[in-house]
Order: structure tokens, then sequence, then C-alpha cells
């Protein structure tokens, strides 16, 4: 009695959709950024996202990596992913060249609230990897820069090595519209003109307007806590700080359970989070 | 809502009734108990009078196993993403499981992302539920799911004799009158109705009153009782096994041999797994089974309330005969319920001595 349905194109969210590997950039040992193109045209040109979604990255035969998207919404028709080697489906990518096709599904996700933050100061803190989400949002910004006040970035790596982006950085380092703050943890004997300290170091030296400025932080968990109370002593109100959360997203759609927080998913309630949200997550911070 | 009265020895030609059109599946015996089987070919089979199964239904609508499409790994491509459907009724479900249904219907239908393969099953399902006879495992009667109002075809309601037939669609409603004598219910059949609902009411032993939990989950949840469970829980994942509202899953590629096709795959998981947190990179967010057993318990009265406005228990009673640990909702309910006590005696003491 068996019947076949057949949904349409676009009603299967577990479908991938093939893109193509259309740039490699080598970032540090162990990060690559890769720009992909959806190679089917309709696809493509539905696919808009917002600063802090994230994609489901497939290689077929090996599975799923949730990624979080690294390039601005207001560049449309390619994403930018930066992926670190670090399960069997990054290693795999990583060992991947120009032109081959992996597929994405996406984008998922509740990201920055980029159109509220329009008109204020902004302060943004990345730690390592989460340089990876927050630069979709640093660099929407910079498209948009006339909309926003005064922009604080502070980027910290634990040595030069692992500095990610770093020659679009050192370009910003001379601009007037950005106060960017680059630091490391150690220099381990390697030339460095930056900073050298922990992203908390920076905080309390800056000159904010706490009602007018909005955070927003991407880094390792142990960051969050310290960072968030740099933020808080300046005065920056509970749900005007923003984070964004890592946790294994396999479906993306609020149903697997693997990236449960507390009462949260992961995949559908956040990433991104406020803070009196996240402080309400059990478990979560 | 529409109701309709039968003979009990109507119920095998309504099987076949169904069965003319659909697959049948209902309660069989099997190795000393009951298990959901198709039972159209032989109505004789079926035994309304089951107490529970093993399995709930949930395999029905949401397969243990499911090839979600297959692609090809030489061109990349996703090839066939075809979706089999079976067109079945789910035959003599109690209240308990069908209220369960419904929690899966929230979340794999009324979603941002429906889902296509539930979707297509679920709406090729028919349910016909039926009358139950709570045992010792049973607690619906804490939940209000000893009730169902909503997400079935018909119900059969045991009249003694007869039953009142509950009707909520069409399709159904016109099998029955085709498949049996079916007449309008009098004032006698809803005498009877009232005393036979009142006396199943009365017959749950009475369990603790669980208005209170949302609250005892967030403020113990940091207590010791978690590492009680923890130090307990074997982490065999049972409990989601047979639970007929769990619903996490994991998806797996599958080649084929040789390597030049395969299929994903959907498989039935477990927050009970040691590895269900883990990350690329190694970091395990619930390393201990005293986090995990404390976020399925956390999801169930607290997490899914909060999204869906029902707790994701349905008293079936399955995860308290299957857990070789002794940890069940009610085991967790009670141990909560202690620790308030405690606490608040001990708060109390502290007051009386200050």
């Amino acid at each position: 009695m068996t019947q076949l349905a057949k949904p349409s194109m676009f009603e299967n969210p577990y479908r991938p959709w093939p893109a193509r590997i259309t740039s490699i950039t080598e970032l540090t040992s162990t990060e690559k950024l890769f720009e992909l193109r959806i190679i089917d045209p309709d696809v493509r040109e539905a696919f808009h996202h917002s600063d802090g979604q994230f994609v489901e990255l497939s290689i077929f035969g090996v599975g799923e990596a949730p990624i979080s998207i690294s390039s601005s919404p207001s560049k449309q028709g390619f994403i930018e992913l930066c992926v670190r080697r670090a399960g069997t489906v990054t290693t795999v990518l990583h060992d991947m060249q120009c032109g081959d096709v992996v597929g994405l599904r996406g984008p998922f996700g509740h990201g920055f609230p980029f159109e509220e933050m329009k008109g204020k100061d902004i302060l943004l803190v990345a730690g390592g990897l989460g340089i990876a989400p927050l630069r979709s949002l640093i660099n929407h910004i910079h498209d948009e820069r006339s909309e926003f006040g005064n922009v604080t970035i502070i980027y910290g790596s634990r040595n030069p090595a692992e500095v990610m982006f770093r020659s679009q950085f050192e370009m910003w380092r001379h601009r007037k519209d950005f106060n960017l703050i680059l630091t490391v943890d150690r220099t381990n004997d390697l030339p460095w003109d930056g900073e050298v300290g922990l992203v908390t170091k920076f905080i309390p030296g800056l000159e904010l307007d706490p009602s007018n400025t909005y955070g927003a932080i991407v880094g390792p968990p142990g960051m969050y806590r310290f960072v968030i109370a740099e933020m808080r002593k300046k005065g920056l109100h509970y749900d005007k700080i923003y984070v964004s959360f890592e946790r294994q997203m396999k479906c993306g759609m609020g149903r697997c359970g693997h990236c449960m927080v507390g009462h949260q998913y992961t995949c559908i309630d956040g990433p991104v989070f406020n803070y009196w949200e996240a402080v309400n997550i059990q478990g979560a911070m | 809502m529409l109701f309709r009265v039968i003979d009990k020895n109507e119920v095998p030609s309504l099987v076949r009734g169904f069965a003319a059109h659909y697959e049948v599946v209902g309660p069989v015996e099997r190795n000393g108990g009951f298990a959901f089987d198709e039972v159209g070919s032989d109505p004789s089979r079926l035994r309304v009078d089951y107490d529970t199964t093993l399995l709930p239904p949930k395999k029905y609508l949401f397969p243990p196993k499911a090839e979600l499409f297959t692609y090809d790994t030489v061109n990349n491509e996703v090839k066939d993403i075809d979706i089999p459907v079976v067109p079945r009724v789910l035959f003599g479900l109690h209240s308990c499981d069908i209220n369960a249904i419904n929690r899966l219907d929230a979340v794999f239908m009324a979603s941002d992302f429906p889902d296509p393969y539930y979707r297509a099953q679920r709406e090729a399902t028919m349910i016909v539920g039926i009358d139950c006879t709570p045992n010792d495992h049973c607690f619906c009667n804490l939940w209000g799911t000893d009730e169902v109002t909503q997400g079935y075809d018909l119900f059969l309601h045991d009249l003694g004799d007869r039953y009142l037939v509950s009707i909520l669609s069409v399709t159904a409603a016109e099998i029955l009158a085709v498949a049996t004598s079916a007449r309008p219910a009098s004032p006698k059949d809803s005498i009877d109705f009232q005393e036979k609902a009142r006396a199943f009411k009365n017959s749950f032993s009475s369990g603790p009153a669980v208005y209170e939990l949302p609250i005892l989950m967030d403020a113990f949840y940091n207590d010791g009782l978690w590492d009680e469970l923890g130090d307990r829980c074997l982490s065999c994942t049972a409990c989601s096994m047979v639970c007929p509202t769990c619903y996490c899953f994991n998806m797996v590629d599958k080649l084929d041999a040789g390597g030049r096709s395969g299929a994903r795959l959907r498989l039935w998981d477990s927050c009970c797994s040691p590895s269900f947190a883990l990350v690329a990179g190694g970091h395990n967010f619930r390393p201990t089974a005293a986090s995990r057993v404390r976020n399925r318990f956390y999801h169930k009265f607290l997490g899914y309330l909060s999204k869906y406005g029902n707790t994701l228990c349905t008293g079936c009673g399955r995860c308290e005969r299957a857990c070789k640990a002794h940890i069940s909702p009610r085991v967790v309910i009670q141990g909560l319920q202690h620790k308030a006590v405690q606490s608040d005696a001990a708060a109390q003491g502290e007051g009386g001595r200050s």
C-alpha cells in the first residue's frame, strides 16, 4: 500500500543544496576561509542570511556540521565560512579544492539584532574562532558604517599565529571610524605590533555611553563570564549584551535535541541570545 | 464532535471496514506482553483489552531508522528524495499514546520547519482510540492525559456491552457507518458514560500533585538529587526508546558498497547517550550521567512546556518498566518534592534559632 509523497524543491528542510567552493584562503594552520556559491540559481537567489546565523554543511558520505556564516548579509550570491579542522566533516572539507562541491542547508537560527543596533554605539569582542560569526556583523556594520555611532572591536587570539583575517584588520587599524584593538595572550616570540593581554584588559579604559551601547561577544565558553562582567561594570544593559553559543546543532530546526541548553534549543532560539535570555537558561553561562 | 453507539461485537467488522482501504495496526499478544502489529488481515488477533505495549506507536510516524534521501558522491547531488507513505489506521490507542502523538505533531508539524517525512505519514494515518484500564505503572492522571479531546478520528468509550464512539473525522465516520450499525447515542448511553468516566477517574492510585513541578525543576537544578540519579543511570537509553514522546534523533551518512552513492539516515537518538552533546573538537556539554538525566527531565517538565504549553510526558509508564535503575518521572517528582519539604524544614529551623 506504500505510496510516495513528493515534496516540492523548497519544502524539504533536510535537503542540502549543492554548492561549489569558489575560493579557499588559509587563515592559520588550522583554519581556512571557504567561499561557497549555491549552484542552483533560484536557490542561490532565495538564500538570505542575517548576522550570526549558521548553515549545515554536508559532505555526502561523511555527514553534516553546523558552521556559522562569516560573510556579511550585504554581500549576496555567495557565503564565506571560516572553518577549523576539528571533526570528521571539517577535516574532509579542509582537504577539498576550489571547484569541489559540498551541500548546504539553511540559514538557521536567530542572529544579532542588526536593525535594532543602528544608531547606537557598538562594542564587539571576539576571542579565537569567535571571530567567525562576529565577522559577519563586523563587515555588515562596515558596509553600512554611517548608520552606527562609535564602533569598537576587540579581537583576542592566543598568539600572533592564530590571528585570523589579519590583512583585513591590519588595514582597519589605520581607520578613524573603527576603534580596533588586536590583542594576543602571548607573543610566543613572533613578530607582533598589536596589544598583549586578555580582551577583558581593554574594556575598563573605553569611553562608553552605556545607555546607547550594544555589546556582542563571541568566543570560547570560558570567556563570556569575564567579558560580560566588564561590560556590566561599564553599565551596559543586560538585554543589550549579545552572546553566541556553540553546540552540536544537528538538524537546525529545534528538533533533534543535540544542541539543547536548559529549556532552549541553540539552533532556533539562538545561537545568538542577549545576556538577559542567556542568564535565564539553566546551565548556559 | 459527533457521537454514535456500536455493539462490542462489531469491532472486527469495523477493523475489516478500515482494512479495505488502509493497513490496520493494533495491539496483539506477543511474548507474554503486547505489541502493535498489523491486524487488518486477522481482526481476531486484536486485543483491545491490552494494558500497554513495550514500544509506543510513535514508530509508525517517526520510524527508528528512516532514509531521508539518497545521493551521488561523484557529482555530489541529492538523487532521490521521495517519501514512502503507508495509509494506515492505528487502532486501539489509549489516551496517553494519542496525547503523545499530539505532542509529536506540535514538534514535527506546527513548526517553522514542518517535517515533510512525519507530515506525509501523519496525514495518511487515522487513529482509533479506546478506553483503558490503569495499571500500577500508569500515571497519566497526574498530567490530565487520561483524557484526550483531539488528534483521533474515532474514540471508543467502553459502556460494558457497547462502545460510545466519539467521531472527529468524516472519513472515519463514513467507514463506521458502512461497517457497523452505528446508532445515535441515547440519554441512557450518556448516563452510562458519565458513570464509567467517574469510575475510571477513581481507578487511579492517587499520585503527587504536579502544579509546582516547573518551579522545583528550576529551584533544584543544581541539587545533589541529580547526582544520586546519575550514579544509578546506566546510560542505556531504554527510557527514550520506549517513550511515546521522546523525539531526539541523529542523522548519519551511509555509503553503498563502492562509495559512489549513499543515503542520509535519521535514527532515533537519546539525550541520555554519553556522546549526545559532544561537539567537534572533543568538548562534551553533558559529560556526566547526572547532567544527562537532568537534561532529559528538564526538557520533559519545563523545556517542552515553555515552548508548547504541555509536559512532555503522558504517564504511560513504559520508562518506569524499562529502567533497570528505577529512575522514572514519578521518582523524579517525588524526589524533588521531598527536597522541597526538607529545604523548607531546614529554613524553618534556621528561622526558629535566630
